[in-house]
């Protein structure tokens, strides 16, 4: 038996990982928010009991952040829901949109620790293709990984995707500091397995400040 | 005794604050690095409880400039991020460190304990 380790199988783990972890911090923070708010109910219904004043506007207000923290919990759970049922196919007809807007939740609090504002320009049509979308996920959250290093001072990144004659792109936009070397450099053994897998093809564009997937429509019909 | 409570959560910051008011326990709060470092120039602390991971500068960060400003301020982490690299570097660094959600009662006795210390 052979002790070296898959390295795709190792980087999926590890995305799998930071993600877990990323949301699991997430909802503890959500989960303070409603202790101390049951907390201030506690102690505003002992202070009734003893006939001093509650304020009710601010019970309200504190009715009104308790169900946000419900909706932003029950949203980060849907969020490692799909994530964990991108898992369940070994290819699938996806829409990059929606993709795209369950990557930037899922980073969200990575990037924004960072500094990093990430965005998405959707397009109002829906860009299908058939993919392996953990790999694609997986390949999208290395490259934001990578395109914190190389933007410009703005720390802006905006994902476009769009449809193209053999498949469809996503474009990583404001990386003005990419050079050849530091694209080199990104292409590991485990990222060019991943495209291997997803038979893509990465394009960085110097010029412009530009790192392009370009997706087949059919991950078993490589793009020509 | 004077507290700065310091985290990006401005629900629980907030909350947080009125509930050690309603215990008698004054505290300031602000939610990012940049108003706590605008805060401590007007007035002084004697503890100051820190969120470790919020955005641009976090906790530890934020520390070593408080500690500048208000040498010998006393520091209770608080964070939501289980960690073991982050609990040992973090218990080392400062009086206490805390995991979210916390206890209030255990929260006021670890204050008073570090004011102590």
């Amino acid at each position: 038996m052979s002790n070296k380790i898959d390295p795709l199988g190792e980087a999926g783990l590890q995305f799998y990982s930071k993600v877990s972890a990323s949301i699991s911090h997430e909802i503890k923070n959500s989960l303070a928010v409603l202790n101390e708010s049951a907390g201030y109910l506690e102690d505003v219904t002992l202070m009734a009991k003893k006939g001093m004043d509650v304020n009710m506007e601010r019970l309200e207000s504190l009715a009104v952040t308790m169900l946000k923290q419900v909706q932003r919990t029950n949203g980060i759970v849907k969020n490692m829901n799909r994530l964990a049922h991108s898992l369940d196919d070994p290819a699938s007809q996806i829409d990059l949109n929606p993709l795209l807007e369950l990557m930037i939740s899922l980073s969200e609090r990575t990037t924004v620790t960072r500094g990093f504002k990430v965005s998405a320009v959707f397009s109002d049509a829906a860009i299908t293709i058939t993919t392996h979308p953990f790999f694609l996920e997986n390949l999208i959250w290395l490259i934001l990984d990578f395109a914190m290093t190389v933007t410009g001072d703005a720390k802006t990144i905006a994902m476009i995707p769009a449809k193209t004659e053999s498949g469809a792109e996503i474009n990583f936009t404001g990386l003005e500091k990419l050079t050849g070397k530091s694209f080199n450099d990104f292409q590991t053994e485990r990222v060019r397995l991943m495209l291997a897998a997803l038979n893509c093809k990465l394009q960085p564009n110097e010029n412009k400040g530009i790192l392009t997937i370009h997706l087949p429509k059919n991950i078993n019909q490589p793009e020509k | 005794m004077q507290l700065l409570l310091v985290d990006d959560e401005k629900e629980f910051v907030a909350t947080l604050a009125e509930r050690l008011s309603l215990r008698g326990i004054e505290a300031d709060w602000v939610t990012s690095a940049k108003d706590a470092e605008k805060i401590i120039k007007t007035k002084h602390y004697d503890l100051v409880l820190l969120d470790v991971k919020m955005p641009q500068v976090g906790g530890r960060e934020l520390k070593k400039i408080i500690e500048k400003k208000l040498p010998g301020i006393k520091t209770i982490y608080l964070t939501g991020h289980g960690s073991e690299e982050d609990y040992q570097a973090g218990s080392a660094e400062a009086e206490y460190y805390l995991m979210k959600p916390i206890n209030i009662t255990d929260l006021i006795e670890k204050i008073n304990d570090a004011l102590k210390k």
